[in-house]
């Protein structure tokens, strides 16, 4: 990539809220994502950590178009997501997939795997009908099944199987952008390294750049380039993977990585206790979002949405009080 | 499957022949089914007419028959028209929403406030009674039923990943309603026929009855109940054919839906199967054998073993397991799914499901053998001595009542105190759990706490009747890391406070370094390796434990996968059950292994236990 | 407290919707409404009764004035009078409505005190022998329509066996036993599907409640059997039963009209029936509103006390 050339995916202050319709009118709104921005080079990974309402997974479906965004813009390519015709848009599909969370769902437990697996290749014409079982079968062995469980059903697979299907399903259109979203969670941890092993051998191979969505610091760390923190819909702190998740600077992620258990006991700094529990994402903390539960927050942190502000390296912190931090 | 296959069988083919009656009748040389025959009229059987004639001399065997036509008839073209519009407005109305969804569901939703045999007098008094009138009617009234069943399919058929998965790939529209929709919805669908057609005959039936329906001399069941209402006196069985006709077909009917609904069901079908019997296994009688003084230990297990019986027969998802719990101590139980350490610990407390027993082994606890006691003596341990906390707070509070309630109840169940000094304890394990706001939180309810409150609230009913060993069931999986980090950090605070033991089963390796004294790695329902955990960790003897060590990631060591999966229970490998994943196996390691003795607390259940040198101190060297 | 508003609310935009679809349904009909309702099997009407008829159900005037009048006349409590005899429909059903009610909460009783401990006992003992032979009873008592029921009853017990009478009806200030008596078979028959409905639905959602995780809890804080059962299965187990239980109160409405057919109890079915035969349009659109509106009224009721057994339901 040059310097120059926009990145293969681009979002510029994304923002989406949801709310529950009632009888009359609306719930409160939950503010899911607010106001985002990312940028993703070619075959480049990008790992976005948080907990659960961090809003994460909405940001995977945001960059893949599924969900419009409120505010701001999606551009994929250089063009926008949002003000494409409806055929470009399917004829874009092709080029970015999504990997689900294993067993849930994530297949139709009616339809035999093959024509699952198929179907991408069938929506973009990729493959002649007379060419579909030939090509199924080469897609099954490129994520190490084997090739004649074509015509099972979903059911008849284990976990890391079916995770293994929907792998293949998602690279049937040949996709240089692939979103995946809590890939290995459900796993077993046995399971869960053959499925980060596959992740990383087909990223390399077919030069995919990747969303890894997930709470699990240390997957991230070993698949990604770069990483995305967020709480409460919004981007604490932005970086390459090592610097950010070896040396944290924001004070949520030195709080989340402190408070990853790890086996052996040394290297891991003094944990960090969050008091209380994260605010309503229907009603976040004025200025910066975390403040309420940081142990550094000052009355300032309350007045403004403190801005991503570089360090170093492609390092950025939203954090007013990064100087005066320990 | 097969049970289901013939509760299908039986109601599938009494319609099956009904419907050929039905279509055959015209061809089957019966008496005209409306010519009168004035001066025979209630005579009984005869030869020409098998169940007599009627109140105006009708052969009544023909009018059954020809009955049968009317009434599926009327039944099936109502029911199929109803499917038809309704299933069409429903996938509309669920799959665009908006104007789509209120003009179909809204509606739907506004004819089902009718009860139905009312809006069909309504149409009856507009359009006067006949056939016609009952098909308009019965499909009006049936349509607003497929269009609910379509609507709610379609809307949670919407939000899955496979779904989600189509759109994402750029299908259109009618594939993905076609190819992906229709097909999951279509059970429910063919359930909501079957049901329909019955209520369809009812209804009809009834209004015949009524003189509202079918016209005269058109042969109807209902009208043939009417008739013979009449002369009940003189013919009490010209009552019963029709009778028996009409609830036999009822029943057909509804027993084909119940039938279709536990095909389309795997939950509903597993209710309906049959409970498993377990193998009955001779238990030793209490006492014979004097258990074992085991010095400083709370809790020692031997030997247990648990059977479950099920379809493919008796499986053992726990085969031999021992340990020990000193007074004070932590141990970590630790395995992937379907290793058994829930079904140990789960056999303990003396709550595992009927079909599940344990057949062998003692584990005594503060002198008596848990697995011999009676309900009664286990029930009043439970929650006393031994609590234990659960792996989901979300679903092991009781959502109708207010958790404070529920605590209080597990201090009352033990003691006999007054209610407000039970409430007063409750208030003050909130304040010890780290509840704030306590006060408040006890009248809250379970809905509206947070994961990690939760889990907060069954610890504090765990610790309400100082138990001395604590159970926790994976208490943290299913929370965010920073909450469990709170967690992890009260329960070792509990432990330094109260002295009681702490059994923690997790599947998080870097959890039981954080918590654990002793860990016990379980592999496919056998202990393969325990001792202290740091010298575990550090130098694991068995190959698994080194795997699964191997197989996390951490700082800059990529993670190793372990090849294959866990056996399940039925096809556990006769000797040491990793040897097929195992990249050390060697002959003897088709043979059962026994769990040996190391030195140190340390027992290894593996036949190269010697001789191998693992774990990542073995990669650095 | 928003729960209780919302819910009402919607209640009453629904009963406003079904007066209007039963105010519609003349006018949907292809053809002349008056005509329509003057003609049997074909056969043309004299023009001189169309115009009449037409004249007297206001049918002359523009569709929004008709409209109007109808919903003032509800909201007045005025529902016309018979077009056969002139008496005011709205007294004809508040002299009958009373005894039809009487026998649907007879009904439900009957139905509740069965169908829950019933379906209770089944689900705890699944599989036994109680559980199977109550299957089979309640699948048989689904499929036997009432109306069926009703008259075989009445053969075997008052006809054959002389035990008691046909039917008919008593004031209970008159003869109390008697009156309870005539009550009897009729609350068995309209309570039959009800009970086999509401055994299912506790059975089901009973088997559904004990493999939960907060009966393992209550089990594991060393709770009683007995009170386990009571106080985290069956109470959890009651709302939806209640929610079935309302929304099959529908067919035992129309099951009234045949059972007090069947049992001569001089209900709403009585005049309803007379009317439908006699085509007489205003008193079958006031009885329809009536027992539709005593639908929607049951169903909010049930929806409130689902409400107040399951706080989660409150919260929306």
């Amino acid at each position: 990539m040059t310097p120059d050339a926009e990145p293969l995916l681009v979002a510029e202050h994304v923002s989406v809220s949801f709310s529950r319709k009632r009888l009359f009118g609306r719930g409160p709104a939950v503010r899911a994502v607010q106001d985002v921005s990312l940028r993703i080079g070619r075959g480049e990974a990008v790992g976005i950590v948080g907990e659960s309402g961090s809003g994460k997974s909405t940001l995977g479906r945001l960059l893949l178009g599924l969900i419009k965004p409120a505010s701001g813009e999606v551009r994929f390519d250089g063009s926008a997501l949002q003000s494409l015709s409806r055929r470009d848009w399917r004829a874009l599909r092709q080029r970015m997939q999504i990997v689900f969370q294993a067993p849930y769902g994530s297949l139709d437990p009616r339809r035999r795997i093959g024509s699952q697996i198929g179907d991408g290749l069938a929506i973009h014409r990729l493959a002649a009908p007379g060419q579909m079982p030939e090509a199924v079968r080469a897609l099954l062995e490129q994520v190490g099944l084997d090739a004649s469980h074509a015509d099972r059903f979903p059911h008849e697979f284990s976990g890391g199987q079916r995770q293994r299907i929907g792998i293949a399903r998602a690279l049937a259109s040949r996709p240089d952008f692939l979103v995946a979203d809590e890939p290995v969670s459900s796993l077993d941890v046995s399971i869960q390294a053959q499925i980060l092993d596959l992740l990383d051998r087909l990223r390399r191979e077919l030069g995919l750049a990747l969303v890894l969505i997930s709470h699990d610091l240390a997957v991230v760390r070993h698949l990604c380039d770069r990483v995305v923190v967020m709480y409460l819909g919004r981007v604490m702190e932005e970086g390459p993977a090592r610097s950010v998740l070896d040396a944290p600077r924001h004070p949520y992620t030195r709080a989340l990585v402190s408070a990853t258990p790890r086996i052996g006991a040394g290297g891991r700094p003094a944990r960090i206790l969050l008091p209380g529990e994260p605010p309503s994402p229907s009603a976040p903390p004025t200025g910066c979002v975390f403040r309420t539960r940081c142990s550094f927050a000052i009355a300032a942190c309350g007045e403004a949405v403190p801005p991503l502000t570089q360090t170093n390296h492609d390092h950025g912190v939203a954090c007013i009080r990064l100087a005066d931090l320990p | 499957m097969r049970r289901l296959h013939a509760r299908l069988a039986l109601p599938a083919l009494l319609i099956l022949s009904l419907v050929v009656i039905a279509l055959a009748v015209p061809f089957l040389g019966l008496p005209n089914p409306v010519r009168q025959d004035i001066p025979n009229r209630l005579t009984g059987m005869a030869p020409g007419a098998p169940l007599g004639r009627d109140e105006f001399g009708r052969d009544v065997f023909s009018r059954l028959l020809w009955g049968a036509r009317t009434s599926l008839f009327v039944a099936f073209t109502a029911t199929t028209i109803a499917a038809l519009a309704g299933t069409l407005l429903g996938m509309l109305g669920g799959w665009f929403r908006g104007v789509a969804e209120f003009l179909s569901v809204r509606i739907a939703d506004v004819i089902l406030c009718f009860p139905p045999i009312l809006l069909a007098l309504l149409v009856v008094t507009i359009m006067g009674p006949g056939v016609a009138t009952l098909i308009l009617m019965l499909s009006v009234l049936y349509t607003p039923g497929f269009v609910r069943v379509a609507y709610g399919e379609v809307l949670s058929t919407r939000n899955q990943d496979f779904v989600t998965a189509m759109t994402a790939l750029g299908a259109t529209t009618p594939r993905i309603l076609a190819l992906t929709v229709l097909p999951n919805i279509a059970s429910p669908l063919l359930v909501q026929y079957s049901l329909t057609l019955g209520a369809a005959i009812v209804v009809e039936s009834g209004l015949s009855f009524l003189g509202l329906g079918v016209v005269p001399p058109t042969p109807s069941w209902g009208l043939m109940i009417r008739g013979a209402r009449a002369t009940m006196e003189q013919a009490p069985l010209l009552l019963l054919w029709p009778c028996l006709a009409l609830t036999v077909t009822i029943l057909a009917f509804n027993l084909l839906c119940d039938a279709l609904r536990d095909a389309f069901d795997p939950k509903s079908a597993a209710s309906v199967g049959t409970r498993p019997r377990p193998r009955l296994v001779d238990r030793f009688a209490p006492g014979l054998f004097p258990t074992r003084a085991d010095s400083g230990a709370i809790l020692s297990v031997r030997g247990l073993t648990v059977e479950i019986g099920t379809r493919r027969g008796v499986i053992r998802p726990v085969d031999d397991v021992s340990f020990t719990v000193g007074a004070g101590e932590t141990l970590a139980i630790v395995g992937e799914s379907g290793s058994g350490k829930s079904v140990t610990v789960t056999s303990l407390m003396g709550l595992l499901p009927a079909a599940a027993r344990p057949v062998a082994g003692e584990a005594v606890f503060e002198g008596h053998d848990l697995l011999r006691r009676s309900p009664d003596q286990l029930r009043a341990l439970r929650g006393a001595r031994l609590a234990m906390i659960p792996q989901d707070p979300m679903s092991s509070l009781n959502p109708v009542h207010k958790v404070g309630d529920q605590v209080v109840e597990a201090i009352l169940a033990h003691r006999s105190i007054a209610r407000p000094a039970a409430r007063a304890e409750a208030l003050a394990l909130f304040r010890r759990v780290g509840i704030a706001d306590p006060e408040r939180r006890l009248d809250a309810w379970p809905h509206e706490m947070s994961g990690g409150m939760r889990q907060r609230v069954m610890i504090a009913m765990a610790i309400a009747n100082r138990p001395a060993l604590l159970i926790a069931d994976e208490p943290t999986t299913a929370l965010d890391v920073t909450m469990q980090a709170q967690i992890l950090d009260l329960l070792a605070d509990l432990r330094r406070e109260t002295g009681s033991a702490l059994i923690f089963i997790t599947h998080s390796l870097g959890v039981v370094a954080e918590i654990a004294d002793t860990v016990m790695v379980m592999y496919a329902g056998q202990v393969v390796e325990q001792g202290p955990v740091a010298s575990v960790f550090a130098a694991p003897f068995h190959p698994y434990t080194a795997a699964l060590l191997a197989a996390v990631p951490q700082d800059d060591a990529a993670p190793e996968p372990i090849p294959g999966a866990v056996p399940p229970p039925h096809r556990f490998p006769q000797g040491c059950r990793f040897a097929p994943r195992c990249g050390h196996a060697q002959p003897p390691c088709g043979e059962a292994q026994p769990l040996r003795h190391f030195g140190n607390g340390r027992e290894v259940r593996c036949a190269r236990a010697g001789d191998l040198r693992l774990g990542r101190a073995a990669h650095d060297a | 407290m928003a729960y209780l508003v919302g819910r009402i609310a919607s209640s009453v935009v629904l009963a406003f919707a079904v007066a209007t679809i039963v105010f519609l349904a003349l006018h949907l009909v292809p053809g002349d409404p008056a005509e329509l309702l003057l003609s049997t099997g074909g056969i043309s009407p004299d023009p001189a009764a169309v115009a009449e008829l037409r004249e007297r159900l206001g049918l002359d005037r523009p569709l929004h004035v008709q409209y109007l009048g109808f919903l003032t006349g509800l909201l007045r409590g005025d529902l016309g009078r018979s077009l056969v005899d002139d008496y005011s429909v709205a007294a004809e059903i508040a002299l009958r409505l009373p005894r039809t009610l009487e026998l649907i909460a007879a009904g439900t009783i009957i139905a509740l005190a069965v169908g829950v401990p019933a379906g209770t006992y089944a689900a705890v003992h699944a599989g036994g022998a109680f559980d199977r032979i109550m299957s089979g009873v309640m699948a048989l008592l689904m499929a036997v329509p009432v109306f069926v029921l009703g008259t075989l009853l009445i053969l075997l017990l008052a006809q054959t066996l002389k035990l008691m009478p046909a039917g008919g009806f008593v004031p209970f200030w008159r003869d109390p036993g008697q009156h309870l008596l005539l009550l009897s078979l009729p609350a068995l028959v309209i309570g039959k599907g009800l009970v086999a409905i509401v055994f299912r639905m506790t059975r089901a959602s009973v088997l559904d409640i004990l493999p939960r995780d907060h009966v393992r809890t209550a089990r594991a804080k060393g709770l009683a059997e007995g009170r386990v059962l009571r106080a985290h299965v069956v109470r959890n187990a009651f709302g939806p039963v209640l929610t079935v239980l309302g929304l099959h109160m529908g067919s035992l409405l129309g099951g009234t009209v045949l059972v007090e057919y069947v049992f001569n109890w001089p209900g709403l079915s009585t005049p309803l029936i007379r009317a439908v035969e006699g085509r007489d349009y205003p008193m079958v659109v006031g009885i329809v509103l009536t027992v539709s509106g005593l639908f929607l009224l049951i169903n909010l009721v049930v929806d409130l006390l689902y409400a107040a057994l399951d706080p989660r339901v409150r919260a929306g």
